[in-house]
């Protein structure tokens, strides 16, 4: 398939417009075993999820504060680290987020194989 | 003590997070600093090397700052901008133009007044008032912005009586309100021009006695006209009619005073010292441009009225576009 440079870029704006949102869902997933930031990233870039050091550090805190995670600092080991762990509101949010994620892959689904009888359009 | 480069970063970062979140972020962002950098010596990168790439790939530390504060990097957010444009929109289309007409009539009646001074403070009172506006406006938004302070009363939702009502008429508003200007500053630039401006009259002060007069009263009874169809709402033939009859009568009397050397005043100096004959020449341009003017309007009007009687779709004053409305 060729795309030119303009659609790259569109490309590009729409795929970041559609991931946003699913690194929280994948967080919350992944953190239900406590993880520090560096591990997250990690995880969720061997797992597919193109997230950036810089949006992902922030936003483990931003959860922290709306309660979906908790933290405790780690210091048995040399290098003191931040662990978080979904909290069960966390986990709460994650299910529902997961639901709808499916349902929406269904109804995508469902529009691209089904022909669509659109009222009015009948000859 | 010398500061590393992630010190630097640490520090730049930290800056701008509030305080009592620095001690534990700081603490954070080194060990997550630390942690990449290991990883990515560990793939055989040198341990300088690795230090920049993990740094250029957190970025710019304000931006990271912004982001740990949840703070919007805008000085004016989509949520309040609406209400900005719309208030902006407001103050320069209706309270500069205000402002500017009322420096301007102050200056006409000040002692030594020329034609200079008017134009210098109509042209510094428009810029000082417009950046005074644009500039405490746009202050006071971005105050709102930042502390969250009166966004519920400004944000208030929108609902359908928000909607113009685009009654169709003739004239809108404010069409109706430059229809009237326009004659109002004809007779007072006629009368001043007698007064102040230059030492001598530039128009023929002997027309005093009847055909200045008849001239103001001609205009008057434009600015009625135009009352008549703002009152009426339709472009009619009646409309037309007097319209016509209005504007041939007064371009009729301005030119014929134009060519007959009795418009100008003959005691004016400022046409002398040309080589040419400057006042013939002005003269026929007044009456050319006068000519097509009045034309123009006659045309223009018995074309509109002509549309309207035939039910064409019609101009709706505000939309810019034209529909049939019953």
């Amino acid at each position: 398939m060729v795309l030119d440079m303009t659609t790259d870029a569109t490309l590009a704006s729409h795929l970041q417009e559609l991931r946003r949102g699913t690194v929280v869902v994948a967080s919350l997933t992944v953190l239900r075993t406590p993880g520090y930031g560096y591990s997250l990233l990690e995880t969720l870039s061997d797992a597919g999820f193109e997230v950036e050091a810089n949006t992902l550090y922030p936003l483990l805190r931003r959860l922290e504060s709306q309660g979906l995670l908790t933290s405790a600092w780690n210091t048995d080991e040399a290098r003191p680290r931040k662990f978080y762990t979904t909290t069960e509101q966390g986990n709460a949010v994650a299910e529902a987020l997961r639901i709808e994620w499916a349902r929406l892959d269904d109804a995508i689904g469902d529009l691209s194989t089904d022909p669509i009888s659109t009222p009015g359009s009948d000859k | 003590m010398t500061t590393t480069l992630v010190d630097r970063y640490v520090y730049t970062a930290l800056r701008r997070v509030p305080e009592q979140q620095r001690a534990d972020i700081d603490r954070e962002l080194r060990a997550s600093i630390d942690d990449a950098v290991d990883a990515r010596v560990e793939a055989g990168e040198s341990r300088e090397a690795a230090i920049e790439r993990t740094l250029l790939e957190l970025g710019d530390p304000d931006r990271l700052a912004d982001s740990y504060a949840g703070r919007r990097n805008v000085l004016i957010g989509p949520e309040l901008y609406g209400v900005w444009r719309r208030l902006m929109v407001t103050l320069f289309s209706t309270v500069l133009p205000l402002v500017v007409v009322a420096v301007a009539v102050v200056e006409l009646f000040d002692d030594d007044v020329t034609v200079g001074s008017v134009i210098a403070a109509i042209v510094t009172t428009t810029i000082t008032v417009s950046v005074h506006m644009a500039f405490w406006t746009t202050g006071v938004f971005a105050v709102i912005e930042r502390t969250g302070l009166g966004q519920a009363e400004l944000k208030r939702a929108w609902t359908l009586d928000d909607l113009p009502k685009y009654e169709p008429g003739a004239l809108s508003r404010i069409d109706f309100g430059a229809t009237l200007v326009w004659p109002v500053l004809v007779i007072a630039a006629l009368v001043l021009q007698q007064f102040t401006f230059t030492d001598e009259p530039l128009l023929d002060p002997a027309n005093w006695s009847f055909w200045w007069p008849a001239l103001i009263v001609l205009i008057a009874l434009k600015c009625v006209w135009a009352v008549w169809v703002y009152r009426l709402g339709r472009w009619t033939r009646p409309v037309a009619v007097a319209n016509a009859a209005l504007s041939v009568v007064t371009a009729g009397l301005m030119i014929y005073l134009l060519a007959a050397d009795r418009f100008f005043n003959p005691a004016f100096t400022g046409f002398d010292g040309a080589d040419v004959d400057l006042e013939g020449w002005v003269s026929l341009a007044t009456i050319v441009a006068v000519a097509l003017g009045a034309l123009y309007d006659i045309v223009d009007v018995a074309r509109k009225a002509e549309l309207a009687r035939k039910g064409r779709p019609a101009r709706i004053p505000g939309t810019g576009n034209t529909y049939s409305v019953s």
